[in-house]
């Protein structure tokens, strides 16, 4: 028997638990189907459902067999896609999603990085916020991305995750950088210009979040990823940024006080990794230390506040 | 930047000269030894900037045990010294105990629970203390009522409601003794920053005795001095004020999140004679951020 097409059965039938309805998916009658399944069972030696007329449901063993046989059947589909690259004479592909405001020298380094390690492969990158990554992974455009936490995705599995706390850039007139520490209070009546929420919901709404908890409510936010966009507000005196320092005349950078804003990434893939997955996050996590300023994740502090008796409760 | 005020000086002294008042600071990084000053070793009036000193020498007794700090000590109503606050404030007897006259003392500048407390330890017992640690310049000579007493005497009022009014007139301030360092409680800003940094690191006094210290310097009520240079959450401000006509102090610790620790001590006496001086107060808050933020700037 051909036992990674019946494992390729025994999946659309644990999806759907309706042999009518894993037949009509599959393009084939329901009785060829209940054979295979039953073919299947015969060589494992075991029952893989329990069949009943009003139901389908899964044994223990059927359980169990659930994440080999999806192991498995991927496995396979991953070196045929392989060997029919290779076939049509198509060099290795890896392709990642990046995030939008990685900057020029720390794509150069990812890309660089990745052509010592495997001169065989070649790296496709795109330019994804989290969300479109995240359905992009899902759906196999993607063979790995690089996420901002927080992300709520089932599905996915994730690399070591990395920090960074970003400062403020400021126009040079700002009174603010007579200050060499910022807190974010002192941006209080500030606009701010911030990525998109929707490439970066997660993120959007934590960096937010952290900022009211500090004091900083931005009277307006304008929303880019294009960096340039962002300093040019920045320069104009128009509005502050999160992020790292930037060499642009005109723009000054503060580091915030207490670093109240921790920036996570990882790098992510579906639950299978595919073949050059763990290479590129090798090179993706080191280039991201020694060129972006990240650290591995610590035990992130707790954010504290102190009493002062003349702002107690009922005072 | 205020019209007439020269960019290129020292920007803690800018601070100073905004608000319209002479400044003396010191900033030191507790843990390392870096530090700002600014007129630093000068003399300076402590005001009630002594309790200070009177609370660890309180302390210290009571761990040699000559007194217990539960012990309810009378204060009857007709014996008050005078001040806005407290005790003064009270209409009938109270008694409380030793460490709770203490919490008046730092927390509301409570000038009775001051007196009641150095008649108890002694000033000078309080003097063998600093001379041990080391803190040779500061002095106390006077309880809070001899000082207010001699703001009647130089101002020739008979009473407290009076010396208010007398002290806004320039030339009574002109001949106020209380304001000369020569002739009360007195010390220099370096001195106060390090015994702050001594009780934050347990050196002044036992463990136990230090945190009380620390306890009750962060449970003093007044926001508009040391603490409006630090309006942040996250960052926790103790200290201790001392005002006198024209002068307004306040020395303490301010604690960053990041475990940075550093104390200061700032002293100004305003050109203006008026009683309300909200500039001196915020430039306290100022000065002393000001110079924080230059300790921090390696960070």
């Amino acid at each position: 028997m051909d036992l990674v097409r019946h494992l390729g059965y025994f999946l659309v039938v644990t999806e759907e638990l309706h042999f009518g309805n894993a037949a009509a998916r599959l393009g084939m009658a329901q009785p060829p189907l209940s054979q295979r399944i039953r073919r299947l069972e015969e060589e494992l030696g075991v029952r893989l459902f329990e069949r009943s007329s009003r139901r389908v449901a899964l044994t223990e063993a059927g359980r169990l067999l659930v994440p080999e046989a999806r192991e498995i059947v991927a496995r396979v589909e991953r070196m045929r896609d392989l060997m029919s690259d290779l076939a049509r004479g198509d060099a290795a592909v890896v392709r990642a999603g990046v995030p939008a405001d990685l900057g020029a020298a720390v794509l150069a380094a990812l890309i660089a990085g990745f052509r010592d390690r495997r001169p065989d492969v070649r790296l496709s990158l795109t330019e994804m916020g989290t969300a479109a990554q995240v359905g992009a992974l899902l759906e196999g455009r993607l063979d790995v991305g690089l996420l901002r936490h927080p992300v709520a995705a089932n599905g996915l599995a994730y690399g070591p995750v990395l920090v960074r706390h970003p400062g403020v850039l400021l126009a040079e007139d700002d009174e603010l950088t007579a200050w060499a520490t910022v807190h974010l209070g002192d941006l209080a009546g500030r606009d701010l210009v911030l990525f998109p929420r929707d490439a970066e919901p997660g993120l959007y709404d934590d960096t937010l979040a952290s900022c009211r908890r500090g004091g900083f409510v931005p009277t307006e936010i304008v929303c880019t990823d294009r960096l340039e966009f962002a300093l040019g507000l920045v320069l104009s005196g128009t509005a502050v940024a999160f992020g790292a320092p930037a060499e642009v005349p005109g723009v000054v950078w503060r580091p915030l006080a207490g670093a109240p804003l921790a920036w996570r990434c990882s790098p992510a893939w579906r639950t299978e990794p595919g073949p050059y997955v763990r290479d590129f996050t090798t090179v993706a996590v080191q280039v991201l230390k020694e060129s972006a300023g990240m650290v591995d994740e610590g035990v992130p502090p707790a954010p504290r506040v102190t009493p002062r008796p003349a702002t107690g409760f009922l005072a | 930047m205020k019209p007439g005020i020269n960019p290129g000086i020292n920007p803690v002294e800018r601070v100073f000269r905004s608000a319209g008042v002479t400044g003396w600071l010191h900033a030191v990084d507790i843990d390392d030894g870096r530090e700002v000053g600014l007129r630093a070793d000068e003399p300076v009036v402590l005001a009630s900037v002594f309790k200070v000193p009177l609370l660890l020498e309180l302390q210290r007794q009571a761990e040699r045990g000559l007194f217990d700090l539960t012990e309810r000590v009378g204060v009857p109503a007709g014996d008050r010294t005078g001040g806005g606050t407290g005790l003064a404030a009270m209409l009938d007897d109270a008694t409380l105990s030793l460490r709770d006259l203490a919490y008046l003392m730092m927390a509301v500048s409570d000038n009775t629970a001051a007196d009641v407390l150095l008649a108890r330890v002694g000033r000078e017992a309080v003097n063998a203390l600093l001379d041990g640690l080391g803190l040779t310049a500061t002095r106390v000579v006077q309880n809070c009522r001899e000082m207010l007493t001699s703001l009647w005497v130089d101002a020739g009022v008979a009473d407290q409601s009076a010396v208010t009014q007398a002290c806004t007139d320039p030339e009574v301030v002109a001949r106020l003794s209380a304001l000369d360092p020569a002739v009360g409680n007195r010390s220099t800003p370096r001195e106060m920053t390090r015994l702050l940094a001594m009780i934050w690191r347990d050196e002044a006094a036992g463990a136990a005795s230090c945190a009380a210290i620390r306890r009750l310097m962060a449970l003093q009520v007044w926001p508009h001095r040391l603490a409006s240079g630090f309006p942040f959450d996250d960052v926790a401000v103790s200290g201790k004020t001392g005002t006198l006509p024209t002068l307004r102090n306040e020395v303490g610790v301010v604690e960053y999140p990041d475990g940075g620790r550093y104390a200061v001590a700032v002293f100004t006496r305003s050109f203006g004679t008026a009683q309300n001086q909200p500039r001196a107060d915020a430039a306290i808050g100022a000065a002393a951020r000001m110079a924080i933020d230059q300790l921090r700037t390696h960070i």
